[in-house]
C-alpha cells in the first residue's frame, strides 16, 4: 500500500494554511459587529462548520443511494467517509453554537427549533456510525446504514428551514435566503474565505478516510482468498 | 468570562475537535496499513 502521495501532502497543507489565514482574517482583521462586540467572531468558525456538515450530509447521502442502485462498496465507503467527518462538524457546530449562544442568549443552551433539529441531526449520525460499527455482515451493515443515511437529508433540510417555518430564538439564515447575503462585504468574505478552508479541509479528510476504507477492504478480500483456499 | 474568553473557548474546542480527527484517522490509517503489508508478507512466504 502506498504511503501519503506528494499530492496528498500538499492537499493537507494548503487546507491547514487556508485555516490559519481564515482564523487570523476573522480573529484580528475584521472589525467587532455593532451590536454583538467581539463574540460575533465565533461564526466565522461556527457557520463554516455547519456548512460543511451539511456537504458531508449531502455526499453521504448522494453516495448511500448509488450504492444501493450499484451495490458497489466504493460508494459505501465514501458514505461512511463522509457520514464520520460531517458528525466532527455537527459535533463543532453544536459546540461553537452553544458557547456563542451564552453570552448572546444567556444560555449555553435551549431548544429552539434550530438547535433540537441540530442535535437531532447530529444524533442519527452518530446512530448511523455505531450501526456500520456493530454490523457483523459488512453488506447488510452498508444497506441499512445506506437507508438510515437517506433519512438524513430531510433532516438536514429541516434543520435548514427551521428558522423561517417556525418563530425560533436562532435568527434565519444570513448567506442562503432569498434576496442573497444580509451580511456586510467587510464579513462576508471573510465568511465565505472561512467557509471553502473548512470545505478544503473536508474533501483532504474525505480523501483519507475513503483510503483507509480502500485498505481495509483489500486486506478484508485478502484474508477471504485466503480462507477459501484454506 | 469576557468575550474573547468564548472565543478562546471555541476556537479551542473546533481545533482540538479537527487535530484529534486527524491524528485519529492518521492512527487507523497506519494500523491498517500495516495490518496490510504484514498479511501481504506473510502471503509471499507462504508462496516461496
Amino acid at each position: 500500500m502506498a504511503p501519503l502521495s506528494l499530492a496528498a501532502r500538499l492537499h493537507g497543507g494548503v487546507a491547514v494554511l487556508l485555516l490559519a489565514v481564515g482564523i487570523f482574517w476573522g480573529l484580528k482583521v475584521v472589525p467587532p459587529d455593532a451590536f454583538q462586540g467581539d463574540v460575533q467572531r465565533i461564526m466565522y468558525l461556527h457557520v463554516p462548520s455547519v456548512s460543511t456538515a451539511y456537504l458531508a450530509i449531502i455526499v453521504t447521502f448522494c453516495a448511500s443511494i448509488l450504492y444501493l442502485w450499484k451495490r458497489d462498496l466504493r460508494f459505501d465507503a465514501v458514505a461512511l467517509s463522509s457520514a464520520e467527518i460531517g458528525v466532527v462538524y455537527l459535533g463543532i457546530t453544536l459546540a461553537t453554537g452553544s458557547i456563542w449562544g451564552k453570552p448572546t442568549w444567556g444560555v449555553w443552551w435551549t431548544w429552539d427549533a434550530r438547535l433540537t433539529v441540530t442535535a437531532i441531526v447530529f444524533t442519527m449520525y452518530v446512530g448511523y456510525l455505531m450501526l456500520r460499527a456493530f454490523a457483523e455482515e459488512p453488506q447488510a451493515g452498508a444497506r441499512y446504514g445506506a437507508v438510515l443515511a437517506i433519512l438524513g437529508l430531510p433532516a438536514m433540510i429541516l434543520n435548514h428551514f427551521a428558522v423561517q417555518w417556525w418563530r425560533t430564538l436562532h435568527q434565519p439564515s444570513s448567506l442562503l435566503r432569498p434576496g442573497g447575503p444580509s451580511v456586510a462585504p467587510v464579513m462576508l468574505w471573510p465568511l465565505v474565505f472561512n467557509i471553502v478552508a473548512m470545505l478544503v479541509a473536508y474533501s483532504y479528510f474525505l480523501l483519507e478516510r475513503v483510503r483507509l476504507e480502500r485498505i481495509r477492504h483489500r486486506t478484508a478480500e485478502v484474508r477471504l482468498k485466503r480462507g477459501r483456499r484454506g | 468570562m469576557g468575550s474573547w474568553g468564548f472565543i478562546g473557548l471555541a476556537y479551542g474546542v473546533a481545533s482540538v475537535a479537527l487535530i484529534g480527527y486527524l491524528l485519529f484517522l492518521k492512527g487507523r490509517l497506519r494500523g491498517a496499513r500495516e495490518e496490510f503489508a504484514a498479511l501481504e508478507r506473510e502471503g509471499g512466504r507462504r508462496t516461496r
